[in-house]
């Protein structure tokens, strides 16, 4: 834990963590110091002026926030009437040629201009002369869409790109009421991370060609989930709604702050990872290529497993901690080979050693801590062997050309438990359809061995079951959620003395424990 | 806190009234009484001749939706949702779309309005902050006999006339 300082704010004597700016230090307790062009994950740049706060018997007596350590003993001063005067004309300035186009802006609702104009300003314009005219609607490249109007030139996507991508595609040009966010000619936007621009600006400046005009954000409800799209495991918001006489859909991802994991950002192909979640989903069990219902399905699905000598299971490395767990369970009793044979998600060099990882399954390392096979020779030994594979969600077609895959799979029968209607899953006898990472809880182990868990974060019109679910409708013998977290207490010594609910908001670092373990 | 009794009188116990006859025909004369006299002069009556006789609908009467356009007979909403976000019935389903004429950034491609579900409020009206959706059509009545045509869709919002002038709206407190 870092030193605690005490200090007051508003003559309110507070406790707060030293080494932090006062608006880091004083926000963690609740108190919001407001700041447009300060971003923890950028630093302080103090171009915008709106994080003034006074100290009192100080010297300088006026202070930009951002910039200012947190002192013992220092006395900030938030709502002098000073302070309000220039908090008040700071917001009148952001707003001289601001364009004011909410009902037609993204933004509006979670917009810093709209908050800060209704806690700080809530005056008429007193400007009498036209707006300075600048672009709007322009393509800055990889789905950003910018209008320079409704910038307050706070320069934060500036800074991403600079520091963060170190791609520097952005700069301001110009000076005073001109100044204006622009790309350099003929050289867009081309980072894996742009869209992270679109979140970190504060006002409707920057916002997503793919979520424009869907949704106004205030419908959106916000669900906590782990990306599935690499191994990182990234933190994202899942905004979803459902609108009148429609199903419940997810209109985007936004990056979740978790500073062990991915920190403030998300990339892109995470960031549009949402939209298969929408499409392509198996939707119907079936029969061959009919669809059946699902209860039909599963019955001939256990007349199968009766009927097979030899079954062999794969699983998909992107499924929960819990799954496995279940479908491990039903190897077990089945006397089944499992695998979790899939090469084909992994993409080598198309990491970058900041978020995106050349593994695009979100839990592979489960698979191991849990002792589960994952060679091809293996696997396919045992489909050979095998009159019956039972395949949980793990897209072969990744893996396999499709030619290959039928190869292989020839004289096999097939029953594919899967979320999506794959080339693959086409391929077999059964389908059963289940819900996909938004729709269960779980969780699962990240390339950095940490464990995360999720809530469900939608219910669709027509809920699937989890796949642990299915499973146990197979035959799995652990029925309910507390027999899955045991078996994983057995396998995952992390786990032993902790409470399912108990796991740390920002994961659980295996590797910590471990070596905690070694030592004790 | 109890429940306060009051015992309210019995009518109907006297003799006069408990023969029936005479009490019907004191009815009957009231009820003929007014028949007559109506049908002699039905100038007092107060009662409109309706269908016959349409009501005259002031301008601030809450009727039927209509979505007003630019001069150019363009859509003048820009989709921003206020009045969905508004409806208390929860009976405006709007979608919103590009729009590439210049005139503003956004535009409803859908604009879907329930009237089944409507309970004529004037929210819309009061939040829109382009004026674009009123409540001046002056049809109050709206009949049918199948569900789907009560949704009213962007087109038939926007061909239908206001009924009233443009000075006598503003007049009218909009």
């Amino acid at each position: 834990m870092a030193d605690k300082i005490k200090l007051f704010v508003n003559g309110v004597e507070v406790e707060v963590e030293a080494g932090k700016n006062l608006i880091d230090a004083v926000g963690a307790v609740g108190i919001e110091i407001p700041h447009l062009c300060y971003h923890p994950a950028l630093g302080a740049d103090g171009n915008c002026r709106m994080c003034l706060v006074g100290i009192e018997d100080g010297r300088p007596p006026l202070v930009p926030a951002c910039k200012t350590p947190a002192m013992a003993g220092m006395k900030v001063l938030l709502d002098a009437a000073h302070i309000k005067k220039i908090q008040h004309d700071v917001m009148e300035l952001e707003l001289i040629n601001h364009p004011t186009d909410c009902p037609v802006c993204d933004q509006a609702g979670e917009c810093k201009l709209q908050d800060y104009y209704m806690a700080f300003d809530q005056a008429e314009s007193r400007m009498n002369v036209p707006q300075v005219v600048k672009g709007k609607k322009m393509d800055f490249g990889a789905g950003v869409v910018h209008d320079q109007e409704r910038c307050v030139v706070c320069g934060r996507c500036v800074r991403f790109c600079r520091q963060i991508t170190k791609t520097g595609e952005l700069g301001i040009i110009n000076r005073t009421d001109d100044a204006r966010v622009n790309i350099f000619p003929g050289r867009p936007l081309s980072n894996r991370y742009a869209g992270n621009v679109v979140d970190l600006c504060p006002v409707g400046a920057m916002t997503s060609r793919d979520f424009r005009f869907k949704q106004r954000v205030w419908f959106l409800k916000k669900a906590p989930g782990i990306c599935h799209g690499c191994a990182k495991g990234c933190n994202i918001t899942i905004d979803h709604n459902r609108e009148k006489y429609k199903d419940d859909i997810i209109y985007r991802f936004r990056p979740r702050l978790n500073e062990q994991v991915n920190g403030y950002f998300i990339c892109d192909a995470g960031r549009l990872s949402y939209k298969a979640e929408n499409e392509g989903r198996l939707t119907e069990a079936r029969l061959g290529n009919k669809a059946r219902p699902i209860d039909d399905v599963l019955a001939a699905c256990t007349r199968e497993i009766e009927r097979a000598e030899k079954i062999a299971l794969v699983l998909s490395p992107n499924c929960s901690l819990e799954q496995m767990a279940a479908v491990q369970a039903l190897a077990e009793k089945l006397g089944a080979f499992l695998s979790g044979y899939s090469d084909g998600y992994i993409k080598p060099g198309d990491g970058d050693g900041y978020l995106i990882q050349d593994d695009k399954a979100a839990n592979r390392a489960g698979l191991g801590l849990l002792g589960i096979d994952c060679s091809r020779e293996a696997f396919e030994s045992a489909v050979q062997q095998a009159q019956l594979l039972i395949n949980f969600n793990n897209d072969l077609t990744r893996s396999y050309k499709e030619s290959d895959l039928k190869k292989l799979l020839q004289g096999t029968k097939v029953i594919a438990v899967s979320s999506h209607d794959t080339p693959g899953t086409a391929l077999a006898d059964l389908a059963i359809p289940v819900a996909s990472y938004s729709e269960y809880a779980g969780s699962v182990v990240n390339c950095d061995n940490i464990l995360q868990s999720f809530a469900k974060g939608l219910s669709k019109n027509n809920d699937l079951a989890d796949i642990c679910a299915i499973a146990v409708q197979l035959g799995s013998p652990l029925g309910s959620p507390k027999e899955r977290f045991a078996l994983l207490q057995q396998s995952i010594s992390a786990l032993k003395d902790l409470e399912p609910d108990k796991i740390p908001a920002q994961g659980l670092n295996l590797n910590d424990s471990e070596a905690a373990n070694v030592t004790a | 806190m109890g429940a306060q009794v009051k015992t309210i009188e019995r009518k109907g116990s006297s003799l006069q009234e408990r023969l029936y006859l005479p009490e019907i025909f004191k009815g009957m004369a009231t009820t003929f009484g007014h028949l007559w006299r109506n049908l002699l002069d039905n100038r007092k009556l107060y009662v409109r001749h309706y269908p016959e006789v349409q009501p005259e609908i002031p301008v601030r009467w809450r009727g039927r939706h209509r979505l007003t356009t630019h001069e150019d007979q363009t859509v003048k909403c820009v989709a921003c949702f206020m009045c969905q976000t508004n409806c208390p019935a929860n009976c405006i389903m709007i979608e919103a779309g590009e729009r590439l004429d210049g005139k503003a950034e956004k535009m409803p491609v859908k604009f879907n309005i329930d009237l089944l579900e409507c309970i004529y409020c004037g929210y819309c009206v009061e939040a829109c902050p382009v004026d674009a959706i009123r409540m001046d059509t002056g049809i109050f009545s709206v009949t049918d006999n199948n569900r789907e045509s009560f949704v009213l869709g962007l087109e038939e919002l926007l061909t239908t006339p206001g009924a009233f002038s443009e000075e006598e709206y503003k007049k009218g407190g909009a």
